[in-house]
């Protein structure tokens, strides 16, 4: 402990000097919410700037690069960003199903299930965007020790409206966006240990030491994001996020709500992370009175508690915040009918029980009581083919087919390594007040050579989740508001026709013999010679 | 060495070709030659194998093939607080029983149980229209979003509303169990699939409904809104029927409809939990066996009671006898394509699932075995990582611990239809060939009375345009009568319509033959022609049918094996007049003889699609009328 502190302090010295030097910046936060549902949602955000920094130009390729001295921002990470020229980076590692019904829109937007990643790169002469992607998916793919590399080309689309440049866009070239996402990654300790890695304290001091493998990986849904995004005015942000929501209801014995930082971590933060320039933990208050905070503080913005860690005053060793309801013996569950925190919800399977065709169908419901555009997107592995003619959009079984405007698809198309790239569908929905929107098209499942049989062949394949986005907005047009964010709908999990691999060899051999018995006597007709013969008695 | 390579070697030249197209004529002629003889045999051995299929010899033990299923190897945390909880749903469902609650009060309770624990629960309303009315009930589900799971797979714990016991027995205990387990399983994050409650109401028609709402499969007859809450792709389901005060043994239901079987790896997993983690022993339906029914014997026996009680009790006897049970209620569901319980309406969307059945007894198990039994269970089907894929889909389970392979059941049905197919070609050849004696051996056989006559055998022509009309003629017949059956007169008149459908099938071919039988004196007769292809187009039905329901292919080779092949023309009217009435009872009798197992199977079809009521009127009973033609013509 002793130690620890020393190199702390040591470190400490070393990145202030450096930080003020460079001109890095690092700040964290935690923002705890408790659901309706007796859940509580916490996100960490771990914010770096490299002040007045520029994305590397990719014209600059093949020059020497700028050495890179960072104190506060990952070396790894930066290394990987100049190599490839990346300008914007989203990467997110999420497990399970946001309940966006429940629990409302999440802080950080991207919680589509498994692994997504999305990035802006510029054009350039020197290699292409395609080469520098496929550099940068292995790069990270090792980074973080997630199956990124398989988000290849067999994945990759440019849904450029869906997914913009939130930053700035730099002078230089056109910009390109490459998204890939992999339903089926699975997220778990591996991944947070090289996460960890990239914070300034690491888990030893600040926020961060709160994320204990543990209790994060029972939660009921966890998952973790890296965003790199450029702002002209004040240069390269890196910004690490972290969202679970976790079940004191069902962790707690008494079936109570009640939680407190000790119970959902299992940990508690002992001291500040010297390098951070602010560190806060923020409680949003639920609605009702009958809840009480501890500490107490009487800082109440909006509904928004907020315990300020860096200033070393009030910093209490160790640092518990707990929240109660005194008045409440065990948790109750609001009976239905409730109404969806989010304006719209989203509905989307497949039907059908053949193996060769079936019926997907999203229905979105508007559960606000003024008209919602939003955009519709679908990214489909070539695995299935949307047949746009079946396309049908009804509302109460009318065909409403005036609601669906500016479609737009990419059937899958052939590459040059026998692959076949994911088709994209997209559409703008105008969505009724308080009414539910029925889309529906029929698809074709693939016929897949047998060795593109994943080794689990039976267990089908997942298919990405849709995403249903806002629009953006346009100046003259300020009576509807816009105040939610993307929207992804669960994974899919698809029965493609599959051989029976538990029994390769019987098939074999069976449809070889099949095959030697009709190729045998029908080249057997045709080589024979044919002739009369009298046979005697 | 010289003299062995001669010998292996074939013998080159004209002669060799010569010397093997008369070997082959003389296999021919050796076939032919034995003909009878052979069928006979394939006859006897096929039926003979059907009766051996329950000696314990034929049978081999059950195992696990799916390695990932690890059956019984988790500790449970079923405990007895949570049968408490059981308890007190049980109390509150006794109340609805007395006050008796609509279906829709009912279905607004469970809501609100199911709701109280924070799980997505919703109402479905579903209205089926068949021949006799309309069915409507009201289904509730509740689904449970497992932690971290994506919501791609899902498991099912369903109760029925009304227990297979019958008599209106209600499967309070299992609805109460679902309830009891939801709470409690909702309150671990172990699961890595969705889990999916149901409580479907009444006994097979909700389910039906809930799960053809599910897969967006809604037949026309079917009226429901689409789902409120969905989860990914059903694998596996348990089925609760537990109407007794406690039980004594679990039995496992399996037949699904249209003669689907659920993945045996299930069964055998749901065997060895039972065992180990519960201490209940697996029964197959509710036979017990005969070591554990020594004070049932009476009513369990096989035996007819004139059989001295010294044969009776020879175990090895009664181990056959109680293999002979369990075969035949397998072959009297497969067959007829009947779910043996609700479990059966799932295997159609690719859902392996079992129906538990509480034995009833006076003790000692309840609700503390049955939910560890059930929490061991749903951790077993939670590890799977792939659909139950190995072929173990074919079988017959004989007892508990042991079940039969395809390939030991398989063949008795086939030999039987290979006789069949041999008989047919026999009489195909044989139409074609005559026997003619010519004038001058004539004389000389009277002149020398022991030398038999001298002929030849001359080809002749046949025409099989007028067998081909009868055949066609009588299956258009079958659907003709089966969509008459499935009409609404049907179902207002039963007790007058089928007598008279039955007299009008029965009198149709004798009055309409005289048209068609202007048969050219030297073409075959056409009673050869349609008797031999008769028997083929029904060796192909049984072959086709064995290896998709064995059970039904087995039944068939019964019924139309030996009198098919026996059908024959007659010197005397007489004798072909009642053999004609004999073949058309076989064919139509059940419409006046077994009116409530038409009835049944018409309700199968039309509410949950099972084949049976079209095959028996389409398939089987024209094939059995055109052996009643054979005998008709002349």
């Amino acid at each position: 402990m002793h130690r620890a502190s020393v190199w702390i302090f040591l470190a400490h010295l070393c990145t202030t000097s450096f930080a003020l030097y460079r001109g890095e910046n690092y700040r964290e936060d935690l923002r705890i919410q408790p659901l309706r549902d007796g859940r509580v949602s916490t996100t960490f955000s771990f914010v770096t700037v490299l002040e007045s920094a520029v994305p590397r130009n990719p014209n600059t390729l093949g020059q020497l690069d700028e050495s890179q001295h960072y104190a506060l921002f990952p070396l790894t990470l930066g290394q990987i960003l100049r190599e490839y020229a990346i300008t914007e980076l989203h990467l997110t590692l999420n497990a399970g199903k946001w309940n966006y019904d429940n629990w409302g829109h999440p802080h950080e937007a991207g919680v589509g299930t498994g692994a997504e990643l999305w990035a802006w790169m510029s054009a350039s002469e020197v290699t292409t965007v395609d080469e520098r992607w496929s550099g940068l998916r292995n790069a990270l793919s090792g980074l973080f020790c997630a199956s990124l590399g398989s988000l290849d080309s067999r994945r990759t689309l440019s849904p450029a409206v869906a997914f913009p440049l939130s930053g700035s866009t730099p002078t230089f070239a056109p910009h390109e966006l490459r998204h890939a996402s992999l339903p089926s990654e699975n997220v778990c300790t591996e991944n947070l240990t090289p996460f960890l890695k990239l914070l300034p304290c690491k888990s030893h001091a600040g926020l961060a030491a709160l994320l204990n493998p543990q209790k994060i990986f029972d939660a009921d849904w966890h998952g973790m994001g890296v965003h790199v995004i450029w702002k002209e005015d004040t240069g390269i942000e890196l910004k690490l996020t972290l969202q679970a929501v976790f079940n004191p209801v069902r962790t707690s014995t008494g079936k109570r709500r009640d939680w407190n930082l000790q119970l959902l971590f299992d940990r508690s933060i002992e001291q500040p992370c010297p390098v951070a320039s602010s560190s806060s933990i923020t409680v949003v208050l639920p609605d009702g009175k009958d809840h009480q905070i501890s500490p107490e503080n009487p800082a109440h913005v909006d509904g928004l508690v907020i315990y300020d860690l860096s200033s070393s005053s009030n910093f209490t060793i160790p640092y518990n915040i707990a929240m109660y309801w005194p008045s409440e013996y065990s948790f109750q569950y609001p009976l239905p009918p409730s109404t969806p925190a989010t304006p719209l919800s989203v509905k989307r399977t497949i039907h059908g029980t053949t193996q060769t065709r079936g019926v997907l169908s999203v229905s979105v419901t508007n559960n606000s009581p003024q008209e919602i555009s939003a955009g519709y997107l679908e990214m489909m592995p070539a695995l299935l083919t949307l047949w746009m003619h079946t396309l049908k959009v009804e509302i109460n079984s009318q065909i409403r087919s005036d609601l669906l405007s500016g479609l737009k698809y990419h059937p899958p198309s052939p590459q040059s390594n026998d692959r076949r790239s994911p088709s994209m569908l997209q559409a703008v929905l105008t969505i009724p007040p308080k009414t539910t929107l029925k889309i529906s098209m029929e698809v074709t499942k693939a016929f897949l050579k047998y060795t593109e049989h994943p080794p689990d062949a039976m267990r089908g394949w997942d298919l990405p989740g849709a995403v249903f986005f806002p629009l953006p907005q346009l100046s003259h047009d300020t009576s509807s508001s816009y105040d939610w964010e993307r929207i992804y709908t669960p994974t899919l999990l698809v029965d493609l026709p599959t051989p029976d691999f538990s029994m390769p060899y019987n098939v074999i051999i069976l449809s070889c013999t099949l095959m030697t018995l009709i190729f045998g006597s029908i080249f057997n007709l045709l080589t024979r010679k044919w002739v009369v013969m009298e046979i005697q008695e | 060495m010289d003299r062995i390579r001669g010998f292996l070697r074939r013998p080159r030249g004209p002669d060799a070709n010569i010397a093997r197209l008369r070997r082959r004529r003389q296999v021919a002629a050796y076939i032919h030659r034995n003909l009878t003889k052979l069928t006979t045999a394939l006859f006897i051995i096929g039926y003979a194998w059907m009766l051996l299929i329950p000696i314990p010899l034929l049978s081999q033990g059950t195992y696990i093939d799916e390695n990932a299923l690890q059956p019984a190897q988790v500790n449970t945390y079923w405990n007895w607080g949570d049968v408490h909880t059981a308890d007190l749903q049980l109390y509150q469902l006794d109340g609805i029983q007395e006050r008796n609650l609509t279906s829709e009060q009912r279905a607004e309770f469970f809501m609100t149980e199911f709701s109280k624990l924070g799980l997505a629960a919703s109402i479905q309303n579903y209205t089926f229209s068949t021949s006799k009315g309309t069915i409507s009930g009201n289904n509730v589900y509740a689904v449970m979003s497992s932690p971290r799971a994506a919501g791609t797979e899902a498991m099912v714990i369903s109760a029925s509303w009304l227990s297979r016991a019958g008599h209106g027995a209600l499967n309070l205990r299992g609805t109460s169990t679902v309830l009891s387990l939801a709470a409690f399983l909702k309150d671990y994050s172990l699961w890595a699939k969705d889990i999916i409650f149901i409580i479907s109401d009444d006994y097979l028609h909700g389910m039906h409904a809930w799960l053809n709402a599910y897969h967006g499969t809604v037949p026309s007859n079917l009226y429901t809104d689409p789902l409120e809450h969905t989860s990914g792709v059903i694998w596996t389901a348990l089925n609760i029927d537990y109407s007794s005060h406690s039980f004594s043994h679990l039995g496992v239901f399996h037949e699904g409809l249209n003669g689907r079987l659920p993945n045996q790896d299930l069964i055998n997993s749901f065997r060895l939990i039972s065992h180990y983690t519960g201490g209940v022993p697996m029964a197959v339906y509710d036979h017990l066996e005969p070591s554990d029914s020594v004070d049932r014997l009476p009513e369990q026996s096989v035996f007819p009671p004139w059989v001295p009680v010294s044969i009776q009790q020879s175990p090895q006897l009664q181990q056959y006898g109680y293999r002979v049970r369990n075969v035949v209620r397998h072959i009297g569901y497969q067959a007829r394509g009947m779910c043996s319980g609700v479990h059966g309406l799932m295997h159609q969307f690719r859902i392996d699932a079992i129906t538990l059945f509480a034995v009833p007894a006076d003790g000692p198990h309840g609700f503390h075995a049955l939910g560890r039994i059930v929490e061991s269970t749903l951790r077993t089907m939670n590890n799977l990582l792939e659909r139950l894929h190995a072929s173990f889909f074919f079988y017959i389970l004989t007892s508990p611990g042991t079940f039969m392979k395809i390939g030991m059941f398989l063949p008795s049905a086939i030999l039987v239809s290979v006789a069949m197919l041999f008989k047919g070609l026999g009489e195909w050849v044989t139409a074609g060939w005559v026997w003619e004696i010519s004038e001058a051996s004539l004389k000389s056989s009277e002149t020398e009375k022991s030398s038999p006559a001298k002929g030849t055998w001359r080809n002749r022509r046949r025409s099989l345009l007028s067998a081909l009309i009868v055949v066609v003629t009588t299956h258009v017949l079958g659907v003709f009568v089966f969509n008459l059956v499935c009409s609404r007169w049907f179902a207002e008149y039963p007790s007058f319509l089928a007598p008279a459908i039955f007299a009008a099938v029965s009198v149709i071919p004798p009055i309409l033959l005289p048209l068609f039988s202007a048969n050219a004196p030297e073409a075959a007769p056409s009673s050869m022609l349609l008797k031999s292809s008769n028997l083929c187009l029904a060796s192909t039905v049984i072959s086709i049918m064995s290896l998709l329901n064995f059970s039904l292919a087995a039944v068939l080779a019964i019924a139309m094996g030996v009198p098919l092949a026996t059908s024959n023309t007659s010197s005397s009217t007489i004798i072909s007049r009642l053999r004609y009435a004999g073949y058309c009872v076989l064919a139509w009798g059940w419409l006046v003889l077994l009116p409530g197992e038409v009835e049944s199977a018409i309700w199968n079809w039309e509410v949950l699609g099972v084949w049976f009521a079209p095959f028996i009127c389409i398939v089987y009973a024209p094939l059995v009328m055109q052996a009643a033609i054979v005998c008709l013509q002349g």
